[in-house]
């Protein structure tokens, strides 16, 4: 081809004759001449990714509004509720009003006579169980034989009304016998005469733990041997709903053919159309679950739920549709919220200002369910060992039942809390060492592309820029310790998975996570079908954009098909901040078969060789040549002659990670982001009401996609975490009564209490993400409660162990601090900071790691790295190989047992297949 | 077998047409609306009050139709979210929504809609403490309220520049374009 430029080849477009001429062409020269391709550079991204290629500039990266927004701003967008069908018939739910009791009989004789009552159905209806994880399927469609908590289902009915419904509820009679209920977490770990459910030979000996996990990973030994200063603390965290504010709804029909349509909104259709088939015993396919517009999920729509198995048991029953619409209060009871936790929190620090350990305790309620809770009591631990380098890790960590609303994942799955925990520790470390906090972090991060003391694979790192920018936008080096009274600035980091590395229901098989078909007609729009539940978090957008992208195509030649199984390949929904990851890779597969089969068709119309052939905006040309081309659709015919629509499928599968110790696929992820916020609050010295004035929010989501949903996914979750911190919190009262199941006393702040936020967007390009992308919907809440409660004590001196942190408890404990003191609350300083040596130190090592990193961060091949290196030992190879005093260890030794910590005395029981007695 | 409640006749102008029928006595606007009168739009989020999803504009006022009689409406112009747009002319602030990130999962869009709808009815260059006072009823889980106060500021300049939102019925992008030249 270049020995001969001057040679013009192939179809060329004579200007007036065809429609194009050279793109920017003009003057008295319209038609071009072949160009040196040598010296036409690839588009390349920082550092060089491998979807480079098929960047074609046209959709990703831009601020992009939602696809379906229009939809929801004329109220068009059908919800749950919105959901009419001819016939339809309301359901409604009979809830127990114990907390915990044995059914000793339902009469529904009164319900059923009611005039406009339809049906009426009992466990006795539907015995299946169910659950979102395989291993713990502890739930029914309603109870079969006790009640759990209350406002746990016993009965519904299907009438022609709502109030003939609520007036059947009423008249359904149970007889209860009350069984002694658990409220407090830590009766859970205790043995009990009747343990709120029975796991067979699993059961762990006869108490109401449902899951422990015990790992040593590092020098425990030497953790506090090494250690100059510790940070200790026992934490208490209240529980917090999701607030979302679509109530949950559901509409079943089984339509003349026999099969059942669910309309949901659900975030995972996927998980409720195997649970709807075990439950209703019929095989998948005789199920369509339709997903509607969902009104917020944040993981408090991603379980299967009862009342969705109810609505098919009614359906099935009337041989109508059922609706089932739930009041706010019984969104409350069906919670799946945030676990209340008591977290111990230990952090060690040696003389250098290396974090040489970090000790885990953490108990969690998880109510009367096991929902997600399996995972949720690793991630408590497992999800803070990194970014720092760390020396030891020892973890403890139950789960117990209790007679409560089931609790599950919240935006921040397992890591929110202890997150809160570690970061806060970080900033009492830098305060006994007289560092700065931000350059103690600095100095002990983990470099791009290096493994964890257990073994997680970090791909790209953007934690390092997050400190920095976030340092410098605040004006953190005149703030910290130098504001007024009452005034005071405090740092978090956030760490946490893109995408949950092991599915939940496919080993041994090798399905993929995440499916994308893609069908083009001669129209020339592109039909998108994906089973990714768009929740308002834009994945539709996000996966036009992605295809937009590799296809050269404007967004409005995408349309979305996400919303039926029946349609749409199966997909594993839309949690652990999968779906961009994810479901972008497998839409780019996808588009990349297509544009391959664009391409050979533009090759043989044009006579060009198919390499010099790029794609540009609904335009295939030479790259050296852009006059030698055809449009899109003129490649789309060709390409579909004797064959019609091109169809093409792409899927995303984790490749294999993590080592092999049990629980070791508990937090594995193809990816990870990061993220630093500086909040600056307000504290009133004398009525403990905390303001937060303005928050500095850098995250790393590798590369924004869609940068508008991204600033939204970080000041979204600022004003979730905000809530947490300051006002939310799930009450039970003296008798265990959950008291404020409504929206008035369940505070969720309203825009007067949000602060501005300032997003910043890090973008440290991913190898393997789409486009370089990683997650952007949930790490961004784990920082902003640390940020809050360093800077409170920045602010009063005060260090929170208690969330959320409501002006009472402010006050009671600057009260406390005066009477410690023996000063008034207006004599109270603020915390100072005089460097010690050791800042210097720590900042010649931030500069060497920043360095170490920036090098890592752009090698196509770089070295293994260990956590461990920091310590001295060979980053190549895992520092448990090379020095004995390395433990890995995952069950407690007896010297643990003889004075376990608190939720680590779940191990004094034993399972009981191993106890003799089963 | 429950009491039979009075039935009283209703009517309205809902969104510019006049909606007759018979409700229960003690029936909530929110109800008539969603079940009589065709706005499956406006949105029931916690049935308290509390939330601001069900908020309407009874004759351009912004109320909680969850806390509102229907018979206290009846008579009067309501206007929900399905009245805001011209034919598929949308409002400004609808426009605006979408291109600023203002709606997520967009539950509560309706509800903000309608009351900023009042708001630049009323004042159309409100500076932030006077939307921020305008939205305070409305809760948001998905924004955190920046990119709705963001739009809020935009639509106030698409009113002040006098330009209305284009037909969403115009051809999109062409698949064979011609790129100009000659």
């Amino acid at each position: 081809m270049s020995e001969d430029k001057d040679r013009v080849e192939g179809y060329r477009q004579q200007s007036g004759k065809l429609p194009f001429s050279r793109p920017g062409s003009g003057g008295s020269r319209k038609m071009s001449e072949p160009r040196d391709e040598d010296k036409i550079a690839n588009i390349r991204g920082n550092g060089g990714h491998k979807h480079d290629d098929v960047v074609t500039g046209s959709a990703v990266g831009r601020p992009t509004a939602l696809i379906d927004g229009r939809w929801k701003v004329t109220g068009q967008a059908q919800y749950g509720d919105d959901v009419r069908l001819p016939g339809e018939l309301v359901g409604r739910i009979v809830r127990s009003k114990h907390h915990y009791a044995r059914v000793l009989s339902i009469d529904v004789s009164a319900a059923t006579e009611l005039p406009g009552v339809v049906a009426v159905a009992t466990g006795q209806d539907a015995s299946g169980r169910f659950g979102v994880l395989p291993v713990t399927k502890d739930e029914h469609a309603m109870a079969q034989e006790k009640v759990r908590h209350v406002g746990d289902l016993i009965a519904c009915v299907a009438a022609t009304d709502e109030a003939t419904a609520r007036e059947a509820v009423r008249l359904v009679e149970v007889e209860y016998e009350e069984l002694e209920a658990v409220h407090d977490m830590r009766q859970g770990l205790e043995n009990s005469e009747e343990p709120i459910h029975d796991r067979g030979k699993y059961h762990i000996g006869a108490s109401n733990v449902q899951k422990r996990v015990f790992q040593e990973f590092g020098d425990i030994e030497g953790m506090s041997a090494n250690a100059v200063v510790s940070h200790n603390s026992n934490w208490l965290f209240a529980g917090a709903n999701h607030g979302f504010t679509e109530p949950h709804a559901v509409v079943a029909n089984w339509d003349p053919s026999g099969r059942l349509t669910l309309y949901t909104p659900q975030q995972v259709p996927h998980y409720v159309h195997r649970a709807l088939a075990d439950v209703l015993d019929i095989p998948m396919h005789q199920i369509n679950v339709h997903r509607t517009f969902v009104g917020g999920g944040f993981g408090g729509k991603s379980d299967p739920f009862p009342h969705e198995m109810c609505a098919a048991i009614l359906s099935r029953k009337t041989g109508r549709p059922v609706r089932i619409n739930f009041d706010r209060e019984e969104v409350f009871w069906v919670n799946r919220g945030r676990h209340p936790s008591r977290i111990g929190m230990n952090l060690h620090a040696d003389s250098k200002g290396r974090l040489c350990g970090i000790e885990t305790d953490a108990l969690i309620d998880g109510g009367a369910f096991a929902s997600f809770g399996h995972v949720t009591t690793y991630y408590n631990g497992v999800l803070h060992t990194a970014p720092y380098e760390i020396g030891a890790f020892h973890y403890t960590g139950a789960r117990v039942w209790t007679n409560k609303p089931a609790s599950g994942a919240m935006r921040g799955h397992g890591a929110v809390n202890s997150r809160c925990a570690v970061e806060v520790g970080m900033d009492d470390l830098a305060e006994q060492l007289n560092v700065d906090p931000i350059t103690l972090r600095l100095a002990n991060l983990l470099p791009p592309h290096s493994a964890t003391i257990t073994g997680f694979r970090v791909t790209s790192i953007g934690m390092r820029e997050c400190l920095e920018r976030v340092r410098q936008a605040s004006g953190w080096d005149d703030k910290f310790r130098k504001l007024p009274d009452g005034h005071g600035i405090g740092i978090g980091c956030g760490f946490f998975i893109s995408g949950s590395g092991l599915p939940i229901h496919w080993e041994p098989n090798k399905f993929p996570h995440a499916t994308v078909h893609l069908k083009i007609d001669m129209d020339g729009g592109v039909t998108v079908h994906t089973g990714a539940a768009e929740i308002g978090q834009g994945s539709d957008t996000v996966i036009a954009q992605s295809v937009a992208e590799v296809l050269g195509l404007p967004l409005d030649m995408i349309r979305i098909r996400s919303r039926e199984t029946d349609t749409s390949p199966v997909d594993l929904g839309s949690y652990s901040s999968r779906v961009t990851f994810m479901n972008a890779n497998a839409a780019i597969s996808a588009a990349m078969e297509i544009r391959q089969e664009l391409l050979e068709a533009a090759a043989a119309a044009t006579d060009a060789p198919i390499e010099r052939l790029v794609i540009g905006d609904r335009r295939i040309y030479r790259k050296d040549d852009p006059a030698v081309g055809v449009s899109y659709l003129e490649a789309l015919h060709k390409a579909q002659e004797d064959k019609g629509a091109l169809v093409s499928s792409g899927a995303y599968r984790t490749p294999p990670m993590g080592r092999v110790h049990k629980g070791a696929g508990a937090g594995i992820a193809p990816a990870y982001s990061f993220s630093a916020y500086v909040a600056e609050v307000k504290v009133d010295i004398e009525t403990g009401q905390t303001k937060v004035l303005k928050v500095w929010a850098a995250h790393d989501c590798g590369k924004a996609l869609n940068p508008l949903s991204v600033k939204g996914q970080i000041i979204g979750s600022c004003h979730m975490g905000l809530g947490q911190v300051l006002s939310e919190e799930m009450k039970y009262g003296r008798n265990g009564h959950l008291i404020n199941p409504d929206l008035l006393d369940y505070k969720i702040p309203t825009i007067h209490e949000m602060p501005e936020i300032v997003p910043i967007i890090v973008e440290s390009n991913d190898s393997e993400g789409p486009f370089g992308a990683k997650e952007a919907g949930e790490g961004p809440l784990l920082p902003i409660l640390p940020a809050v409660c360093n800077a409170v004590y920045d602010a009063v001196g005060i260090r929170t162990s208690e969330l959320p942190i409501t002006p009472d408890r402010v006050h009671r404990m600057i009260e406390a601090r005066c009477k410690h003191e023996g000063v008034t609350p207006l004599d109270l300083s603020s915390p100072e900071l005089h460097h010690s040596e050791l800042q210097e130190v720590l900042e010649a090592r931030a500069s060497e790691h920043a360095s170490r990193d920036a090098m890592r961060a752009t090698d196509p091949d770089p070295s293994d790295y260990n956590n461990g290196a920091l310590f001295g030992f060979d980053p190549e190879i895992p520092a448990d190989e090379q020095d004995e005093r390395w433990v890995v260890s995952v069950t407690p030794s007896s010297d643990y047992m003889e004075s376990p910590r608190l939720a680590g005395s779940a191990w004094k029981h034993t399972e009981r297949r191993h106890g003799g007695d089963s | 077998m429950l009491p039979a409640p009075d039935e009283v006749p209703w009517s309205a102008l809902v969104n510019g047409n006049e909606v007759s029928v018979r409700i229960e006595s003690n029936a909530i606007l929110l109800d008539v609306l969603r079940d009589k009168a065709g706005s499956l739009g406006t949105k029931r989020g916690c049935d308290m009050g509390t939330c601001g999803c069900c908020s309407v504009l009874i004759d351009g006022v912004p109320r909680l139709s969850c806390l509102t009689l229907a018979q206290e409406a009846s008579g009067c112009g309501i206007t929900t979210i399905e009245g805001l747009a011209d034919g598929h002319h949308l409002h400004p602030i609808q426009k605006t929504f979408t291109e600023c990130g203002g709606s997520q999962c967009g539950f509560c869009s309706p509800g903000f809609l309608v009351v900023i709808s009042a708001l630049l009815e009323e004042n159309p260059t409100p500076n932030d403490t006077e939307i921020k006072d305008a939205i305070e009823g409305n809760l948001c889980r998905c924004t955190g309220y920046q990119q709705i106060v963001d739009s809020v500021r935009v639509a106030s300049e698409i009113l002040a520049s006098g330009d209305g939102v284009e037909d969403s019925t115009t051809a999109k992008s062409d698949p064979h374009p011609s790129y100009g030249g000659n």
